[in-house]
């Protein structure tokens, strides 16, 4: 079929090729580079507990600012600080509070903005995730944290049918 | 033959510092020795003309101007440095409308959060050693959102529709 809707489609010169040199081509990644990335993420584990405890700390403040002055900005910061646990908490061995907070994220992501955030379902989902951090539970299968995780992840599912 | 990751000057964008240092360490690890950071779509906007990179990586969700809005304004805004830069976008977002939202933006490459090493890596190499095409129309501008060529396309037109409706 002859295409005729009014597109330019153009391939520029490909610099980066050029200016990286080398490349692995056919061969598969370079693996000494992926070596090192790796042992180098291994030394910053260390600070990963750190890291952990700051998020939650960010969570919960953006909770009790979101109590204080319920707006659309706070909202927002509130849905950031748990879309950054959801993306990261599984790197910082917290796999569960990455689940717990991905519920979060869909609650208040999908919930459309004229609807009231359920504040008893954020509170649910934000001490899970401070018990969570607070117990260590870093186990994925750890069974109290699956349970509670699936029953938040039910009641957001509900809500966002209702 | 590795790539001369020294050579490479790369932009990375996120407001949460420890996931920006986390993709900083990769990227020095890999051999990267020029990279630029900023955590927040404004002060990115700053970095890209001051370094202009040879790629980004961005987060999505920040506040202010977001990932998305970023790359948009990369592509189209007159005062971009490069509007062809590839962009690689860091997001917890995995809803195939949102990776789609993305796409139409002008984001070259995804990377679903956690951030491996590995996906890192392979997302390099996509952008170095398989670079898309890039379109331009009245409604967009970025790289081909397709991903095989162009020409071997044989599905319906959607864009033709979606352009004439705009």
């Amino acid at each position: 079929m002859a295409r005729q809707q009014p597109i330019e489609l153009f391939m520029p010169p490909n610099m980066l090729k050029a200016k990286l040199g080398g490349g692995t081509g056919t061969a598969g990644p370079d693996m000494a580079a992926i070596k090192r990335a790796e042992a180098a993420l291994e030394q910053l584990h260390e600070e990963f507990a750190q890291w952990a405890a700051s998020d939650v700390e960010n969570l919960m403040a953006a909770r009790a600012r979101f109590g204080k002055t319920p707006d659309s900005g706070s909202r927002a910061a509130l849905l950031r600080a748990a879309h950054d646990m959801k993306g990261q908490a599984a790197t910082f061995d917290y796999p569960m509070i990455a689940r717990v907070a991905g519920s979060l994220s869909k609650l208040i992501g999908e919930l459309p903005e004229k609807r009231d955030l359920p504040l008893a379902l954020v509170d649910a989902h934000v001490s899970a995730i401070h018990v969570i951090y607070r117990d260590k539970v870093m186990d994925e299968s750890n069974k109290t944290a699956m349970v509670l995780a699936a029953e938040l992840e039910n009641q957001v599912a509900a809500l966002l049918k209702s | 033959m590795p790539y001369q990751f020294d050579r490479l000057k790369v932009l990375v964008v996120d407001d949460n510092a420890h996931m920006r240092k986390l993709v900083v360490t990769i990227l020095q690890a890999f051999g990267v020795s020029q990279v630029s950071e900023a955590d927040n779509g404004e002060h990115a906007w700053v970095a890209l003309r001051e370094h202009n990179p040879d790629i980004c990586v961005f987060d999505w969700m920040m506040e202010g101007m977001s990932g998305l809005d970023l790359v948009q304004k990369i592509r189209t805004d007159p005062q971009t440095p490069n509007p062809f830069v590839p962009v690689i976008m860091l997001t917890g977002h995995t809803h195939i409308d949102q990776v789609r939202q993305a796409r139409d933006a002008g984001v070259n490459e995804f990377i679903a959060k956690p951030v491996s090493v590995k996906t890192m890596m392979q997302r390099l190499q996509s952008v170095i050693e398989s670079p898309r095409p890039y379109v331009r129309t009245k409604v967009y501008f970025g790289p081909c959102r397709r991903r095989r060529g162009a020409d071997e396309y044989r599905g319906p037109e959607r864009r033709e529709k979606k352009e004439a409706a705009a």
